[in-house]
């Protein structure tokens, strides 16, 4: 359980709020490059953080994220034009380039200098590995680009898929590294899932449903490992990884591809699941991209031009009960993706902590919210920057491994849980 | 639906009762960390340690004993009988031998074990590994925190 007002720090993200400050210490992902395919496409709204923005790409390719509203009399600049290297109001032709400064003013004189007195609030948008990236945080503060492995591989290695999720992000974040649920919620997609089945380490989690965990700090979060029995004696063990504030990997399986999630949020009450597959040193087959597009894995299916899940709390998630009875699904619900955020969101728009009873198991989630605490103290505090932000942090890999019973995970699996380009990851 | 309007109407009596809890010091440099961590509020804990003399039996035996922070011996096997969980609590260097008994115990009973090791952040690699070893066939749970004060903050969520 936490105290309510500890509920309300992590779940709070709105700009003056420490949570908000936390996730403003970082670049987070804003939008997908395809979004905003080519120059002067439309505008794109994006509520990040609790701030209405609106995202355009300029005559020049330049990417811009900045206040919604018009400055002259609120209107939403999605209504706007985007030509010649800015983005003009419909209501009256005020201009906005893509740092919110105000170009032209058509009812004022020119001379009058009257357009370079106003100007929106801007943040920096740059595209990285498919994804266009914001720092909303203090300007003399921002960190360098990040540096994920599944945005510096080549194009060809990796993709980005996004959905909305209707929780806020603790909640979907305590999700991807509760590894305990797995055994049960997915246990029916393990081999049916054509980006999971196949590997021996799926027989291994089916065969043994109680693992044993260990966690223990990492410089940018967490590493959470998984045991379960194996042959000879041996251990199987699942290592995921946490940075902070929300960004998970989970083990990889077999020959598959490495996939994880970054959880955002959009406002309190609601998050964008971010979900990446990559292969450190191969091409994605035609096959496996099919697969993402489709749904499967950890992506979903979107209702046609939008990035909400098209099973969705409106239609109960297509819950098939006779799925369920019959074991092809655990809950009735179709897909990882989807069978996770229907139970996140089941939980309400902020789940009440003060309610809920944890147990040892839940050790990697009590740890995480001790150190994202512990983080916003320090940064409120002291003006501390929080874990996560070093690029070093960054450079992560989840991994699944065999080891002796003897061997601690940390120790067997240290190179493995390190990006290093050319270098194919640990999986069972 | 779960909207934030719905959360109004969900049912607010309690859903769960108070879980008793043994909290136990398995070596000496924990044993100071466990008599502060017991200076705070609990609802249903006892804390115990292993003082010299309790594992006279040796770690493979059957039963043995832990003393109360009040210097009261009490056996292993009682203390465990009457707990819903237990938490194990070690420093790095390899002394928790009575993790076994505990363990044993535990494992008779299904009671849930949770094993922390507390002051890593300064121990050495090999030091936190001969103590893992010690404590991982015992426990569901091991937790390596570079903070102690994340032993209280686990204990507050798991409603100790």
């Amino acid at each position: 359980m936490l105290r309510k007002e500890q509920n309300d720090l992590l779940t709070q993200t709105g700009p003056g709020t420490p949570g908000g400050r936390l996730f403003r210490s970082y670049w987070v992902p804003a939008l997908l490059a395809e979004e905003l395919p080519e120059n002067d496409c439309p505008p794109v709204r994006v509520k990040l953080l609790s701030e209405r923005l609106i995202a355009f790409r300029d005559t020049d390719g330049r990417y811009g994220l900045m206040d919604e509203f018009c400055a002259h009399r609120g209107v939403s600049l999605w209504f706007g034009r985007n030509e010649e290297c800015g983005l003009r109001c419909p209501y009256h032709g005020w201009k906005y380039d893509v740092t919110g400064q105000c170009l032209d003013v058509p009812s004022e004189p020119e001379a009058s200098g009257f357009a370079r007195k106003i100007k929106l609030k801007s943040y920096p948008l740059v595209e990285r590995g498919g994804v266009l990236w914001t720092y909303m945080g203090d300007p003399a503060a921002q960190p360098p680009l990040p540096e994920w492995e599944f945005i510096m591989v080549p194009a060809s290695h990796t993709y980005t898929s996004k959905r909305v999720q209707e929780s806020n992000w603790l909640q979907a974040m305590e999700g991807g590294i509760d590894s305990s649920h797995v055994s049960f919620l997915h246990r029916g997609d393990l081999n049916s899932d054509p980006l999971f089945k196949g590997a021996k380490g799926n027989q291994y989690n089916l065969s043994d449903a109680r693992p044993v965990f260990e966690v223990v700090e990492s410089p940018g979060g967490l590493y959470i490992g998984a045991r379960r029995n194996a042959e000879d004696g041996k251990y199987y063990w699942r290592i995921t990884q946490w940075v902070m504030p929300s960004f998970t990997m989970i083990a990889p399986r077999g020959h598959h591809a490495v996939h994880g999630h970054f959880w955002i949020p959009i406002d309190d009450e609601n998050c964008w699941a971010w979900s990446f597959d990559y292969h450190p040193v191969r091409e994605l087959t035609a096959a496996e991209l099919s697969a993402m597009r489709d749904g499967k894995g950890i992506h979903v299916r979107c209702e046609p031009g939008t990035y909400r899940p098209l099973a969705n709390k409106d239609n109960d998630y297509l819950i098939d009960r006779a799925a369920q009875k019959a074991g092809r699904t655990f809950s009735g619900v179709e897909g990882i993706g989807m069978q996770d955020a229907s139970l996140q969101e089941s939980m309400g728009p902020i789940v009440d902590r003060t309610k809920e009873n944890l147990v040892s198991t839940d050790n990697g989630i009590i740890m995480a919210r001790h150190r994202l605490l512990r983080a916003v103290r320090a940064l409120v505090d002291k003006g501390i920057a929080p874990p996560g932000v070093d690029l070093e942090h960054q450079k992560v890999r989840s991994a699944a491994v065999v080891l002796p019973p003897d061997q601690p995970f940390q120790d067997g699996a240290r190179e493995a849980m390190i990006a290093r380009p050319s270098v194919a990851p640990a999986s069972v | 639906m779960t909207t934030a309007a719905e959360l109004r109407f969900r049912v607010q009596a309690p859903n769960s009762k108070a879980r008793t809890t043994s909290v136990i010091a398995l070596d000496a440099p924990s044993e100071a960390f466990v008599r502060r961590l017991s200076g705070d509020r609990w609802n249903h804990a006892t804390f115990l340690r292993a003082a010299p003399g309790d594992l006279d039996a040796g770690p493979e035996a059957d039963d043995g004993w832990l003393t109360t922070l009040g210097d009261r011996r009490t056996r292993i096997r009682d203390e465990v009988n009457a707990a819903d969980q237990v938490i194990m609590v070690a420093a790095p260097g390899g002394h928790a031998e009575v993790a076994a008994v505990v363990g044993r115990a535990c494992s008779r009973k299904r009671v849930t074990t949770t094993a922390l090791i507390v002051g890593a952040a300064d121990a050495s690699d090999r030091d936190i590994s001969t103590t893992l070893a010690q404590l991982r066939p015992w426990s569901l749970m091991v937790v390596i925190a570079n903070s102690d004060d994340y032993v209280s903050d686990m204990m507050t969520a798991l409603r100790v």
